[in-house]
């Protein structure tokens, strides 16, 4: 704009497109840009201002009026377009066509079943007042057999078939290892569960693999009872499984307990009347328990006259199976995808209030 | 073990049925783990009269008949064997009634008539071979008479789960101490022929460990036949094979009262002693089974004066077994040591009944009365004259002394959770056999030869809390301590990279802990690599599983390679487990890191109608891991270098103050083909140990600056040697009031020469005290410009 040329007549118009503009302007970039390029630091109207000392001394402040009044009144209407603008940014276009088309996918992703069922079983047992113990998958024959009250060359070895490293190392066959190296560490009281994977030089087959996994819990204290054992046992059954759940202890044999127990819960494909997950016993064998063996407790440097304490471990594998109703243990460490898929949905549904 | 419910009868009384008998031992510690009855394939077949026959209208081999079954009307059944006629008294197969080979009769139409039964042959029930026609009863019984009895055999058997430290079990007698004990009902000892013991014939035993006892009677007279038909019934149910009846007495005893016993010809031992040693090496023995095996001095021998007879314990010699020309025999009765027979036949590879016993423990103090039995057997079936002398060795007296006990009555409360006084222990052992003395505070436990498992303090509060019933303890105290849980960090960080990850789209998938010795090869892996020497396994199940894992990627690729016919357009898989690395060798136990391993493969977002679909890439991986890291809040700078090593593949370590934190990469396309796999994989791996030392701080809250944030853009050039790292570390370090930095444009191209690359940053300020006005922001970004140039050597392109 021509300095000199400031004069009345040429500031309406400008007025007036201006007007116009701050009309027409639509969004609130348009809208900035028209205050920039008449109300900015470098806009029309700023310089007009600033050229205003060209004019002779008369006209100065009747035209230096008019400037601040059309600057004002832009202003307003500005301030007011942007509100009007800002208020109203504007409905999206509405999409012509299908609305039941799908909305836009995500890779898909979830927990393997046995991560899921770890979890649930953790935090029924984290509630209880258990923590988290862990222990090597590749062990020695000491904490596996030995420190766990299986004396050498006997046959209750037998009923584990074990993977040898060599003569003192060994792929653990249970989770119990895991008791003494915890109860090395620390004096009781103590409560304890322990996951992890083991591992049995069988052939596989739907119900027998040659990895899976175990959750092993132990509890020491001063007077820690057999009926204590039952309380804690039949708790978790029912928080997994439900509280009405018939649960049973039958006298059993394991070297590292005694007395022994299988727990056994009541069949849920028949509610006992037997069927063929129960193979028609009305029972299923949940876990096995007992109260620690005082051997253990030497060979872990307790005092068996001054500690009891008991211990439980089940098939995380098994009962991932039976809560689902897997038919084929080999399922979990195939990875097929459309397995693994089905366990993505939904959550925890353990026990309704 | 197999036991016959008519054998223990025969021992105890039994009035329950076999099913809740099987429930009540189960629940006593025995576990049944099946019931079998032998009559049970008879159900449902019963005695009938042939009343009408006539011939089928419209079959000529067929008859219609009327059978009386007792019933109110005569059932109609159509026949097809030659032999029916009015008047024949059959085994008829009623409506529901399941035949042995689990064929189920119904009512039916044949050819249009009426059908309600079948009349069987001896075939169709299972008994003979007879398919001929149907079997003609020679009885009169009422119509309608259950025939399961007549038919089958009335025996039920158990299979009974006998633990390993109850020997024991592991037989009819033991099993039926146990009945009487559960009910309360009293024990029948078998009746037996009295020896007395003389120095009638030599024993040598070499060492007392490996044989605390042999005794030995002696049979004259003897004629070999085969066994009476109760003798045979009861071997067969219990699944032994009848075969004569000298063997067939020594096998009913082993089965009755656990001791194995031995019989020899004695005409041909040679001498009038016997013995046990060690065997020696390069001696050789045939067997019974006529196998000849060779002898180590881990084999225990019977000798007579010429040379071994038999392997003690496991079996006897082929030389001097019986025959049917024996007329003297010598009958073994022997106690061996477990560990020598455990030893024994794990060294021949060879167990039988007799070992799986030893090997558990026999009764030592019960070897005579063994003796005693088993002459009282021959004399009654007359398959020889016993001699009332026997031989008795006890080579170690003390194993067949009685143990004492000590039980203290608060302990047993204690850990049983009862409040039991010392009679209501000493009743409920006195059960078992096992005798009392009771004081205030204890109580002491007499126990007998055939229960050497009881063996301190805590087995008798077993067999208290057994008897007592499990069942019946309850919670009647609350006697615990205060143990809270602690949480574990580790573990809850693990589990929520799994959860974030599962979030991120990632399928987890669990593998095998193995591998194959073959995958250090298929993976390209050099053998000097550590990876390429897991530990081994000494007895693997296969060579796919012969070693432990060093890494998750070639159980991984397996997981995708077997998933490449599902249909998956993009596989998002990730693993979080152990890898094993050896130690010293492998000679001491290995590191057991855990990795957390994700892969990516073919499309990145699903093909779908409203986005174009595209393949996974090297920044798809490397956003996810940068995410991951973000997530892991590891704040240290990284630093990424190619791993020269692994080169031409694409294989790059994160390191974090010297460690390698991650490591991420492109798997090569000569191991994709190793496994089959056809489109490109991109991996990370984070080393989770390390992840927890560098990452997972605390969240921290910094006070929010009511100022507003100032916006520049920036545009460098620079040389190739320099990396985007090098050009975000100098900005980061420079730019005061630097709230936010974002790369959005990038190039490399003609235009700018070669050698030389472009980047535009998004760069946010922001102060916490003021409004920053242009003139800081200027002179911010001009010091970081100087720097740049300075340090790298990076030149202004263009500044907005």
């Amino acid at each position: 704009m021509n300095n000199k040329g400031i004069d009345r007549q040429t500031l309406e118009e400008l007025e007036q497109t201006a007007v116009r503009e701050l009309g027409e302007a639509s969004d609130i970039g348009a809208i900035e840009e028209l205050r920039v390029k008449y109300l900015g630091r470098k806009g029309s109207l700023t310089l007009s201002l600033r050229s205003i000392g060209s004019l002779p001394a008369g006209e100065r402040p009747a035209m230096g009026n008019l400037i601040n009044e059309i600057k004002g009144k832009l202003s307003g209407i500005y301030s007011a377009r942007l509100e009007e603008i800002s208020a109203n940014i504007g409905d999206p276009e509405p999409f012509p066509g299908d609305h039941a088309l799908p909305g836009r996918v995500f890779s898909q992703g979830g927990l393997h079943v046995l991560t899921r069922v770890t979890r649930d079983i953790k935090e029924i047992f984290f509630r209880m007042g258990y923590s988290l113990a862990e222990g090597p998958d590749v062990e020695l024959d000491y904490y596996n057999f030995e420190a766990l009250n299986f004396p050498e060359d006997h046959p209750s070895r037998d009923s584990q078939d074990t993977f040898y490293v060599n003569r003192d190392i060994l792929l653990r066959t249970q989770t119990s290892p895991v008791q003494v190296r915890y109860m090395e560490k620390n004096d009781p009281p103590l409560r304890i569960i322990s996951p992890g994977r083991v591992y049995r030089n069988e052939t596989p087959d739907p119900s027998h693999a040659a990895e899976f996994h175990q959750i092993e819990g132990l509890y020491v204290d001063r007077n820690v009872s057999l009926a204590d054992l039952r309380n804690d046992v039949t708790f978790f059954i029912h928080s997994f499984f439900g509280p009405d759940v018939k649960v049973r202890f039958r006298p059993h044999f394991f070297p590292f307990t005694e007395p022994s127990a299988e727990v056994d819960m009541e069949c849920f494909g028949c509610r006992g009347e037997g069927c063929s997950i129960c193979q028609k016993t009305g029972w299923i064998e949940i876990m096995g328990a007992g109260m620690v063996h005082p051997n253990v407790f030497k060979y872990a440097g307790y005092d068996p006259d001054s500690v009891t304490g008991f211990a439980f471990g089940m098939g995380i594998d098994r009962i991932a199976m039976l809560k689902y109703g897997i038919d084929d243990i080999r399922r979990f460490l195939a990875n097929d995808i459309r397995f693994l898929g089905q366990f993505w949905s939904g959550s925890w549904a353990g026990v309704q209030d | 073990m197999k036991v016959s419910i008519n054998w223990l009868k025969k021992y105890v009384d039994i009035e329950e049925s076999p099913e809740a008998l099987a429930s009540d031992l189960t629940m006593f510690g025995l576990n049944v783990e099946g019931v079998e009855d032998l009559g049970a394939d008879y159900s449902g077949v019963v005695f009938g009269k042939v009343v009408e026959c006539g011939k089928h209208p419209a079959a000529d081999k067929l008859s219609v008949c009327k059978v009386d079954v007792g019933g109110a009307k005569l059932l109609d059944i159509v026949c097809g064997a030659p032999n029916v006629r009015v008047g024949l008294s059959v085994a008829v197969a009623v409506d529901g009634a399941v035949l042995k080979d689990g064929f189920k009769i119904k009512k039916t139409k044949l050819r249009g008539e009426p059908s309600e039964g079948m009349i069987c042959s001896e075939t169709e029930l299972g008994i003979g071979t007879d398919s001929g026609g149907i079997m003609e009863l020679d009885l009169e019984l009422d119509a309608g008479a259950d025939l399961s009895g007549l038919l089958g055999d009335d025996d039920v058997i158990l299979d009974i789960e006998v633990t390993p430290n109850r020997p024991d079990q592991l037989s009819h007698l033991g099993i039926a101490r146990e009945i009487a004990a559960l009910y309360k009902r009293k024990l029948r000892e078998p009746e037996t022929f009295a020896l007395e013991p003389e120095e009638v014939y030599g024993i040598d035993i070499e060492d007392p460990e490996d044989c605390p006892r042999f005794s030995a009677a002696f049979i004259d007279n003897v004629t070999i036949v085969p066994s009476p038909e109760w003798m045979q019934k009861l071997l067969l149910s219990a699944g032994v094979k009848p075969i004569s009846n000298i063997v067939d007495v020594t096998n009913f005893v082993l089965m009755e009262l656990g001791q194995p016993l031995h019989a020899y010809d004695r005409d041909r031992l040679a001498g009038e002693s016997i013995g046990v040693r060690r065997g020696h090496d390069n001696e050789t023995i045939i067997t019974l089974d006529e196998t000849e095996r060779k002898i180590d001095p881990d084999v225990l021998v019977i000798k007579d004066q010429d040379g071994s007879v038999g392997i003690a314990g496991i079996m006897g010699g082929a030389d001097t077994e019986v025959s049917d020309k024996t007329t003297r025999i010598l009958l073994e009765s022997a106690a061996f040591g477990p560990r020598t027979i455990r030893r024994s036949s794990q060294s021949l590879k060879l167990d039988t009944e007799a070992s799986y016993r030893f090997e558990r423990g026999s009764d030592v103090s019960g070897t005579v009365k063994a003796l005693e039995r088993a002459c009282w057997l021959i004399r009654e079936i007359k398959a020889g004259i016993p001699e009332t002398a026997c031989r008795d060795f006890v080579a170690k007296p003390e194993a067949v002394e009685k143990t004492k006990i000590t039980l203290r009555i608060a302990q047993a409360n204690r850990l049983m959770g009862t409040h039991l006084d010392g009679d209501d222990l000493s009743s409920l052992l006195e059960r078992l056999a096992l005798d009392c003395e009771v004081s205030e505070d204890e109580v002491i436990v007499i126990v007998p030869g055939f229960r050497r498992d009881l063996k301190e303090e805590v087995d008798i509060i077993e067999e208290v809390a057994r008897l007592y019933g499990y069942e019946n303890i309850g919670r009647e105290e609350y006697l615990r301590g205060n143990v809270f849980s602690k949480i574990s960090t580790v573990d809850k960080r693990n589990e929520e990279v799994r959860s974030f990850l599962a979030s991120r789209g990632f399928a987890e998938v669990i593998t095998s802990s193995f591998m194959n010795m073959e995958d250090p090869d298929r993976m390209g892996w050099s053998e000097s690599d550590f990876r390429s020497r897991p530990i081994r396994l000494e007895n693997p199940l296969s060579v796919q599983q012969s070693a432990m894992r060093t890494s998750l990627i070639p159980g991984m690729l397996r997981v995708i390679s077997r998933n490449a016919p599902a249909e998956q357009e993009g596989i998002r898989i990730f693993e979080m487990g152990k890898v094993f690395l050896p130690v010293n060798g492998g000679e001491s136990l290995p590191d057991e890191q855990v990795h957390l391993t994700a892969m990516l493969s073919r499309t990145a977002v699903p093909a779908q109608w409203i986005d174009q679909s595209r393949e996974v890439d090297y920044f798809d991986m490397k956003g996810e891991l940068e995410y991951l890291l973000d997530r892991c809040a590891v704040r240290s700078e990284l630093q990424i270098q190619r791993n020269k090593e692994e080169e031409p593949a694409y294989i790059y370590n994160w390191l974090t103050k010297g460690k390698i934190i991650a490591i991420s990469g492109v798997i090569p396309s000569s191991v994709l083909k190793n496994y089959e796999i056809e489109s490109p994989v991109h991996f990370f791996t984070a080393i989770m140990d390390v992840m927890h030392g560098a990452g997972f701080e605390e969240p921290r809250y910094s006070r929010l600056s009511p100022y507003p944030q100032v916006k520049r853009d920036l545009c460098v050039v620079a040389q190739e040697r320099v990396t985007f790292a090098d050009i975000r570390r100098v900005i980061e370090k420079r730019a005061k009031f630097l709230e936010s930095i974002r790369l959005f444009d990038y190039y490399q191209g003609e235009a700018l020469g070669e050698g030389r690359r472009s980047y535009t940053f998004s760069l946010g300020f922001r102060s916490r005290d003021n409004t920053l006005d242009d003139g800081a922001v200027d002179k911010v970004i001009q010091k970081v410009l100087n720097s740049l140039q300075r340090e790298l050597q990076v030149t202004l392109r263009r500044m907005e």
